[in-house]
């Protein structure tokens, strides 16, 4: 049903825009001869090369970042959780900071290394975290926070540090990256990351019962006869990796992974099996609407994406806590 | 040996220079009920918790059904001992039926989802603790009382052989007290559940326990049938505190009293007359 709508919502959005394209011509307007020289395949060009992937990146990142942030606040019982809370923001920024200001202008197949890096330093920086966890004692949430919320504040300073030695330019370049933009990607890059998300999501629903019962702490999840070293290991891992290939294709979008599991759970109630597929598309739809928002605006300029979901996001999100409290059971 | 819970010279410290459990053997007889007693610090809970494999002994063994607890794998064990520990509440706002539902996880097929026999032990459940008539709200609105009954639930729907608790009924009001060790004992009669529970209150444990088990807290411990182990002098002795000693029925009962107690001066067994002092 919501995969249903999610499509359409895709659909629709692909077809919005600051150009106006005709249907017609986007879908059949593939030129058949390629020596015709026709210059009127604009709508085609602009459908399938500019909005299409931009709307798949959209829904790709939106799910995983809603998934993740589903899992996190799971994991650590805290509502407060969201997929940067341990360290992958200020791990990407670094990443992208580092790449920017050495100047680098070597190309990964075709690409700029940003992405790579940010990615590097998402992943680098919550396996940091983890390892320092561990060392508090047999994961301690506590101690997984605590090291979390030290290790961002002290990368923060690097990256000021960083910035404070570095050109204008390059700082701009920077901020620009991370406050979250939808780019053109080439359809390579979105099918790897759309694979690797859809794949992390399906590995994080085949666990969602386990994650139910972890939501009552480590014994109890242990006494139901859930493996819970192995759970957690699982859901941190792929979590962290699938925001992490968000943070690298798109930046840091904020607000998605904390508000969408909330807006899902206080409609839907807290059943992981339910909570996160529905997140997972709900996020989706909001992060391809977003983006559309982002787009026409203020055409032919943009927006930053991460702009519209806190201002979009934020009342919505006041609006649901107010007006649900949990009236929704599905298991009735 | 017989029982269906044997532990054999198991002792245990947090750290390796101290020990809290020293050399404690016992066995549990299957379809009985134990009561596991002593003051604060004496080790109860560390005790409940190295039945149930969440701790693991310094020395000794403890076999569930003649084999190891280290043997069982998580989910092997899920099936021979339920535990409902002291009250936690998750953030996360789940209903009473999802709550006691997931006691069937290990259960679950490959799609996560519940199979109608799972359904039904959970019903059953329900209905023997009496919390079906609020099987569709959040844990958070019920009270003390009716969510200790949902956690007990919960640990029926595991359907073991083995019911661990730790101290059930602190916090609730005498009628739950009663209601709830009565339900325990019910378990044990209809279901031949084997049942151990952590308990700070002696006169319940004597009404309802078969056995118990004294923990003191310099290592000693003493085990029997709770009429025995419940002396005037050993609960003087383990628990540091003059009592009142009086006896209903079969049972006896105690009443701590202190120095500035309203009757300080009637500890004793006087009721009966056998031991004045």
């Amino acid at each position: 049903m919501a995969g249903v709508v999610l499509a359409v919502v895709m659909f629709v959005c692909s077809l919005i825009g600051s150009k106006r394209i005709s249907l017609k011509e986007a879908v059949f307007g593939e030129p058949t001869n390629p020596e015709d020289v026709r210059t009127d395949y604009d709508d085609y060009e602009i459908f399938v090369r500019v909005r299409l992937p931009r709307i798949i990146l959209a829904a790709i990142v939106g799910a995983a970042l809603a998934c993740s942030g589903v899992v996190f606040q799971a994991l650590l019982r805290n509502p407060l959780a969201d997929p940067y809370i341990l360290g992958i923001s200020s791990g990407a920024r670094l990443g992208v900071t580092i790449a920017v200001i050495s100047g680098l202008n070597w190309t990964l197949w075709g690409r700029s290394p940003i992405a790579v890096f940010a990615f590097a330093g998402a992943l680098g920086t919550v396996w940091l975290v983890w390892f320092v966890g561990r060392l508090t004692g047999k994961f301690h949430v506590t101690g997984l926070l605590l090291a979390g919320v030290v290790i961002n504040a002290f990368f923060s300073a690097v990256i000021m540090f960083l910035t404070s030695i570095a050109k204008a330019e390059q700082v701009h370049a920077t901020i620009f990256w991370l406050m979250g933009n939808m780019t053109e990607e080439d359809f390579l890059v979105l099918w790897i990351g759309a694979g690797c998300v859809v794949g992390g999501i399906m590995v994080l629903f085949y666990i969602s019962p386990q994650l139910n019962a972890l939501s009552f702490g480590e014994d109890d999840a242990r006494s139901m006869g859930v493996n819970t070293a192995r759970t957690r290991t699982m859901a941190f891992g792929v979590a962290a990796a699938i925001t992490a290939i968000a943070v690298s294709l798109s930046g840091l979008i904020g607000f998605v992974g904390l508000v969408i599991p909330h807006g899902v759970r206080l409609v839907f109630g807290p059943d992981h099996r339910q909570l996160l597929p529905l997140s997972s598309i709900v996020g989706a739809i909001f992060l391809v609407v977003a983006d559309t928002v982002a787009r026409i605006i203020v055409a032919p300029a943009q927006l930053p994406v991460g702009v519209v979901t806190a201002i979009v996001g934020g009342p919505f999100f006041l609006v649901l806590l107010v007006k649900y409290s949990r009236k929704v059971s599905w298991l009735k | 040996m017989s029982g269906i819970i044997e532990v054999e010279n198991l002792s245990f410290g947090y750290i390796p220079q101290s020990t809290i459990l020293k050399d404690i053997s016992f066995e549990v007889t299957p379809g009985t009920s134990l009561a596991i007693a002593g003051p604060n610090g004496a080790g109860k809970s560390t005790l409940l918790n190295l039945l149930c494999g969440t701790l693991v002994p310094k020395s000794g063994t403890i076999r569930i059904d003649a084999a190891p607890v280290e043997s069982y794998s998580t989910e092997a064990l899920a099936g021979k001992v339920a535990v409902v520990r002291q009250e936690f509440v998750p953030v996360f706002g789940f209903s009473v039926i999802e709550t006691v539902l997931m006691a069937r996880t290990p259960y679950y097929g490959p799609m996560g989802f519940e199979s109608k026999a799972d359904k039904k032990i959970v019903a059953e459940a329900l209905e023997m603790t009496d919390t079906i008539q609020f099987a569709s709200r959040p844990l958070g609105s019920l009270s003390g009382g009716e969510r200790q009954r949902v956690f007990i639930a919960r640990a029926l729907a595991q359907d073991t052989a083995i019911l661990l608790l730790d101290e059930p009924t602190s916090f609730l009001d005498l009628k739950h007290q009663v209601g709830i060790y009565d339900l325990l004992k019910a378990a044990q009669l209809e279901r031949d559940k084997t049942i151990v529970t952590v308990t700070h209150d002696i006169n319940l444990a004597a009404q309802y326990c078969d056995e118990t088990l004294l923990l003191g807290a310099d290592s000693n411990y003493d085990i029997g049938k709770t009429k025995d182990v419940f002396s005037p002098e050993q609960i003087e002795k383990v628990f540091g505190v003059r009592t009142f000693v009086g006896r209903v029925g079969q049972e006896k009962f105690f009443i701590p009293l202190g120095k500035f107690a309203k009757d300080s001066g009637q500890t004793g067994n006087k009721p009966e007359g056998s031991q004045q002092k």
